[in-house]
């Protein structure tokens, strides 16, 4: 009897909503952090955070999206940390709003296109994780200013920032005109 | 003179309300600003619209065995940590998820159209037939609504007295249980059953029953309920 019940305690939601909508959250993360490693962690981090605090899981969202958030939240730590560690080793103007590294390139070139690969790279990190929170995940700007722990103000700016170097590398590109 | 920022704000919804009522009448007054957004929000849709790479299985098999690990754990770490509360205070519990139960089940055999609309459908307004509760739909809810009942008496009783009512309610679980299955529900099937073993640890008076193995339950109920509850409105962040 003890092994039926313990038999309760065992994650058949999770693997269920895991086998249905990992890529989406592996994909958002991968958007977030351009490593695949740290998108890797970060949706596994998430797994284990939900699962660990499934008691306030309060059935107001579906479990996919309540994981898919707690997912981008644990890639944006995920990808301050290891900035971080960067700057601590090496030149910290390397990290801020430079290109990204070879294997960003190379995952960013595969995945988005030559073009928009070249306008997102024109991003800093932070200008690419607001924009991608707000216009892509649908954040409140609040939400974005709470997780990326930066003024609201900030976030906006960085926002139209992001947006201006968009609109200006797309309608080269593509040959757009308003 | 409205610019891109303010009608980008607009375009999210980050505006206040004298601002988006402003921008609303200009949008509806003035063509060309109407166009102007659609451009802006079309160009950074083509921006976002970045295509999908596949999960690498190494990745997937990570993440399906580092649950694995934690469900252990949890396993592991419930053990010495048993209840020794009052049979009174489990049976409270044990009625708080059975409600929710109630509910879920409740959900799951409302007809689609009303489970959309949230209200119900006169037939004669409509022209269709109504509904026919089937014999199984019927006993479920009869079945139901007794278990609520005879729980709520479940700490007045005398031990042989709980130990008869809740042998009666884990005997019709099952049968509706096997029901539900016959009917295409498993996962109606499959919370019935799993109401049993907590059951059956309360009609014993053991204290088996671990405020883990009750919140579990609940957990899985409130899955079904979010599932079954079209168009989440909002999430907790953790």
């Amino acid at each position: 009897m003890l092994t039926l019940l313990k038999s309760w305690v065992r994650p058949d939601a999770f693997h269920a909503v895991l086998n249905e909508r990992s890529v989406r959250w592996y994909n958002a993360c991968l958007r977030i952090t351009r490593d695949a490693d740290l998108a890797a962690d970060a949706v596994q981090e998430a797994l284990l955070k939900a699962w660990n605090h499934r008691d306030e899981f309060r059935g107001e969202a579906a479990l996919d999206s309540w994981i898919h958030r707690i997912a981008l939240n644990a890639a944006i730590d995920l990808t301050r940390k290891r900035k971080r560690r960067a700057e601590d080793e090496l030149d910290p103007e390397s990290f801020e709003a430079g290109p990204a590294s070879s294997a960003e390139s190379q995952y960013v070139e595969q995945a988005f296109g030559k073009d928009l690969a070249t306008a997102m790279q024109r991003l800093s990190t932070k200008e690419r994780q607001i924009f991608l929170l707000k216009h892509v995940e649908g954040w409140r700007l609040e939400e974005v200013s709470e997780s990326l722990q930066m003024p609201i103000g900030s976030v906006k700016n960085s926002l139209f920032r992001a947006v201006r170097k968009l609109r200006v590398d797309l309608q080269v590109w593509r040959g757009d005109h308003d | 003179m409205i610019n891109d920022e303010d009608l980008l704000l607009y375009h999210y919804r980050e505006l206040d309300a004298a601002d988006r009522a402003r921008i609303g009448a200009a949008l509806s007054a003035q063509p060309e600003l109407a166009q102007r957004l659609q451009a802006l929000v079309a160009r950074l849709d083509a921006a976002a619209e970045l295509p999908e790479v596949p999960v690498p299985p190494q990745a997937l098999d990570r993440w399906r065995a580092a649950l694995d690990r934690a469900a252990t754990e949890t396993r592991v770490s419930q053990v010495p940590r048993r209840f020794s509360i009052p049979v009174m205070w489990q049976a409270a519990a044990a009625a708080v998820t059975v409600f929710a139960l109630i509910f879920s089940i409740q959900r799951i055999m409302q007809p689609e159209p009303q489970r959309a609309a949230g209200t119900e459908q006169p037939s004669a307004a409509t022209g269709q037939p109504a509904p026919v509760e089937s014999a199984y739909a019927h006993g479920l809810k009869f079945h139901l609504a007794s278990t609520e009942r005879r729980l709520a008496s479940l700490g007045e009783a005398s031990p042989e007295d709980r130990a008869r009512m809740i042998d009666t309610i884990i005997g019709q679980n099952q049968m509706y249980a096997l029901a539900a299955e016959r009917a295409g529900e498993p996962q109606l099937a499959r919370v019935l059953r799993a109401f049993n073993p907590i059951l059956e640890d309360l009609a014993d008076g053991r204290s088996d029953t671990t405020a883990a193995d009750i919140s579990q339950l609940s957990f899985e109920l409130r899955v079904m309920q979010a599932r079954l509850g079209a168009g989440a409105k909002s999430s907790n962040i953790l």
